[in-house]
């Protein structure tokens, strides 16, 4: 089982859901924390949910402000990087470039993107939270080297 | 303390060290949050800068450090980089997403001691405790230098009260070593002896903006002021870093009011800034260009009130506190600024600015303004934006406004103006700040009060709680210790005014300036303003109002302005303000002399809160 929950780890990370932040966080798992990963991704997806939504309304309002949404998205890409949400964090870089470029289209495009990774990474991590803590503690915070 | 007690101190830190981490995202904050404590620190986490403010102003020496985000929807993060490192001075460390160097640079001009990238990796947070050393090291050498101990020239120990134990020790021990540390006895304490920091009250600050002033804005050099000065154990380095964050504070009001009337008259610009140009009269002899629109809108950017000429008018100008409350309502009490000569007039405050209350700008500044400065442009800010918000700028202070001093009814005395600076704080907080002190003005007002009318104005129960200017200047100055006792110290006479209750402590004071107020002790000269200072954010009372009307014409004490209550006119800086009426206040206590007339109290607090 362990050995499962680590294969599925790495997958995520080699197919670049997550990258190094991710593994620095699970260091920070110990017996004081023992789910600390698992509350910040919960946190996580939290505030992004709530960002994706402001940005969503932004977006079909159709006015496009740029700059706010810029604003947004330099907050979701701030979280993501804390987390280590590599491609919800190139999505939103991607997105920022469209917006200094003015390109709404661009922004649309990207933005539907953005969420579909944001959802199935969302759905890889549950999945391996759930999968880990079947598997008991031990086996989470390490990476296998 | 013991050189064995320091090393042992030395063992600890920095564990222990008492970090406030500032982020509005959950996630981040929350890492952060973790990875700090792994380094064995003790946090505290907010995600509002708001909270931050008031976390690290109830207590400046509850932290060590702080670390706060760049983007932050209720408050820009270098603002509130400034606001602590003039407040407070702690080490402030900017984190933020963005690695545009052009961020990198904003942080180091506003004063961050490092600049972090997300996300934040243990390793760099490891190393922070370095700001913590370095800026107490820094600090004492300042002071320690000019310090008897010639002796070596070891940097000063970080006597800084704060955390005593650890970084102290830390530099303390290297200290004992190389000086014959009879002072050093006792580093923890911050007894005199030890090269601590000096604290800066408002008389003592009083006398640093008249020496300034005296030489002259622009030519002051801290030799000379402090020769000037003429105060045992100060030393030419205090005076120098005192001087620096003066000029900041200047610059930092100045960016906002009136560059060039400012300047121009750097006493007048605290005055000015009240946008009253009325008023001054007895400030600078000249009305104050500035501000008046400045206050109106502005209001913070008076801040920069060229502390020079302030204060001196604070001890001659009769009575200051001209709050310039917004909308003269009153009558603008001193609408006959020339009465006020002295006093900055608020009266005509409520005209909007103060045409005439103006004053309450530069007046409570100046008598503030020692205060004020201290507390650090916030202060001065405060006046200001007192001033403002008297004047019917209320825009800060939208108690202000409304309340407009009834003080205003006294002519051209002195108006007390009561500005209540407007403190950075919140509205709210300055509101009841300053509603405390009203009240507690007006109480002491109404009982004393206004001395008899014929002082000059002095009768006006300078009660204003002077609140110390808005931004008060970093803790160290301890200007604006007087948190909340300070109020009234200038009832002094007669007044019996009861210090105004501590306010909020925190709050900058709105310093009930008595002080001149019962003219007597001072000179008074023109009545002095009590600034009503109210500064903070309480609603100083509205009872200032009371007390202004009885006040004599010639205090013309704003208190009236006082009514700024809920702080809104202290809002106008708010931000700022607060600050520096927090940093006034605390100064308050210091002010027993005010009492004595000067209202200089740095807090100058402007009676706003009164209002």
């Amino acid at each position: 089982m362990q050995r499962q929950v680590a294969l599925i780890k790495q997958s995520l990370f080699d197919q670049g859901y997550l990258d190094e932040q991710f593994m620095e966080l699970e260091e920070l798992q110990d017996d004081a924390n023992p789910n600390f990963v698992e509350e910040v991704s919960a946190l996580y997806f939290k505030d992004s949910a709530r960002l994706i939504n402001n940005i969503d309304q932004a977006l079909e309002r159709g006015s496009f402000d740029f700059n706010r949404l810029d604003s947004y998205m330099h907050q979701f890409k701030g979280s993501s990087t804390s987390i280590g949400a590599s491609k919800v964090k190139a999505e939103c870089t991607t997105f920022r470039e469209y917006c200094r470029a003015g390109n709404a289209e661009g922004c649309l495009r990207t933005f539907q993107q953005l969420k579909k990774e944001h959802s199935m990474l969302r759905k890889k991590l549950e999945q391996y939270f759930q999968l880990a803590r079947q598997a008991g503690p031990k086996e989470t915070a390490r990476r296998p080297k | 303390m013991t050189v064995e007690q320091n090393f042992e101190a030395l063992d600890q830190f920095p564990v222990g060290m008492r970090v406030l981490a500032v982020d509005d995202d959950q996630t981040c904050l929350k890492i952060l949050e973790t990875l700090l404590r792994l380094c064995q620190y003790h946090v505290t986490t907010t995600n509002q800068a708001q909270k931050a403010l008031e976390l690290l102003r109830e207590n400046k020496n509850k932290f060590d450090l702080v670390i706060s985000d760049v983007d932050m929807p209720d408050m820009d993060g270098f603002k509130l980089l400034e606001l602590v490192g003039l407040e407070m001075d702690l080490p402030v460390i900017m984190l933020s997403a963005h690695s545009d160097p052009k961020y990198v640079m904003k942080g180091v001009t506003h004063g961050a001691c490092d600049y972090l990238l997300k996300p934040v990796r243990i390793e760099e947070l490891k190393n922070i405790w370095q700001h913590v050393v370095r800026s107490r090291f820094d600090k004492n050498r300042g002071s320690n230098n000019g310090d008897k101990r010639d002796g070596s020239g070891n940097e000063g120990v970080g006597n800084s009260d704060q955390n005593n134990g650890r970084a102290n020790n830390r530099k303390r021990k290297d200290q004992y070593n190389e000086e014959d540390d009879e002072e050093r006895d006792d580093n923890d304490d911050s007894s005199a002896q030890k090269k601590q920091r000096v604290v800066w009250t408002v008389e003592l600050h009083k006398k640093f903006v008249a020496a300034v002033n005296q030489l002259g804005y622009e030519k002051a050099m801290p030799k000379k002021i402090l020769d000037l000065m003429n105060v045992e154990k100060l030393t030419r380095e205090n005076v120098a870093s005192h001087l620096q964050k003066f000029r900041l504070y200047l610059k930092r009001i100045s960016g906002v009011a009136n560059q060039q009337a400012i300047m121009a008259n750097p006493d007048l610009h605290f005055l000015q800034m009240s946008s009253s140009h009325n008023g001054l009269d007895g400030f600078h002899h000249r009305p104050i260009p500035v501000g008046s629109g400045q206050f109106h809108g502005g209001a913070p950017a008076i801040r920069s009130f060229p502390p020079n000429g302030i204060l001196g008018r604070l001890n001659t100008p009769s009575g200051i506190g001209v709050i310039n409350l917004s909308s003269p309502p009153a009558g603008m009490f001193l609408q006959n600024q020339t009465d006020l000569g002295k006093l900055h007039h608020v009266s005509s405050l409520p005209l909007n600015h103060n045409d005439g209350g103006n004053i309450p700008q530069g007046l409570p500044l100046n008598l503030e303004f020692d205060q004020l400065y201290t507390n650090n442009n916030n202060n001065n800010i405060r006046n200001m934006n007192n001033n403002k918000s008297i004047t019917g700028s209320s825009m800060a202070f939208p108690s202000f406004s409304t309340q407009q001093n009834s003080i205003i009814g006294a002519p051209n005395n002195n108006l007390v103006v009561l500005e209540g600076h407007p403190q950075s704080s919140p509205p709210g907080f300055l509101g009841h700040q300053i509603n405390k002190r009203l009240e507690h003005w007006s109480n002491a007002v109404s009982s004393s009060t206004l001395p008899p009318p014929a002082q000059n104005s002095n009768s006006i129960n300078h009660q204003f709680d002077v609140s110390p200017l808005p931004h008060s200047r970093p803790d160290t100055l301890e200007w604006n210790n007087v948190s909340s006792s300070y109020s009234i110290p200038f009832c002094d006479s007669a007044t019996t005014l009861s210090p105004p209750p501590a306010l909020d402590t925190t709050n900058p004071r709105a310093f009930c300036r008595n002080t001149d107020f019962d003219s007597n002790t001072n000179a008074q000269p023109g009545g002095f303003y009590d600034t009503l200072q109210t500064r903070q954010s309480g609603n100083y009372c509205p009872t200032t109002d009371a007390m202004l009307s009885s006040s004599n014409p010639k205090e013309g004490f704003v208190v009236g302005q006082q009514k700024l209550q809920s702080g809104g006119f202290m809002s106008a800086e708010a931000g700022s303000l607060d600050d520096i009426v927090n940093s006034t206040m605390k100064q308050e206590q210091s002010q027993g002399d005010l009492s004595g007339g000067d209202l200089g109290y740095g807090g100058f607090s402007s009676l706003r809160t009164c209002i």
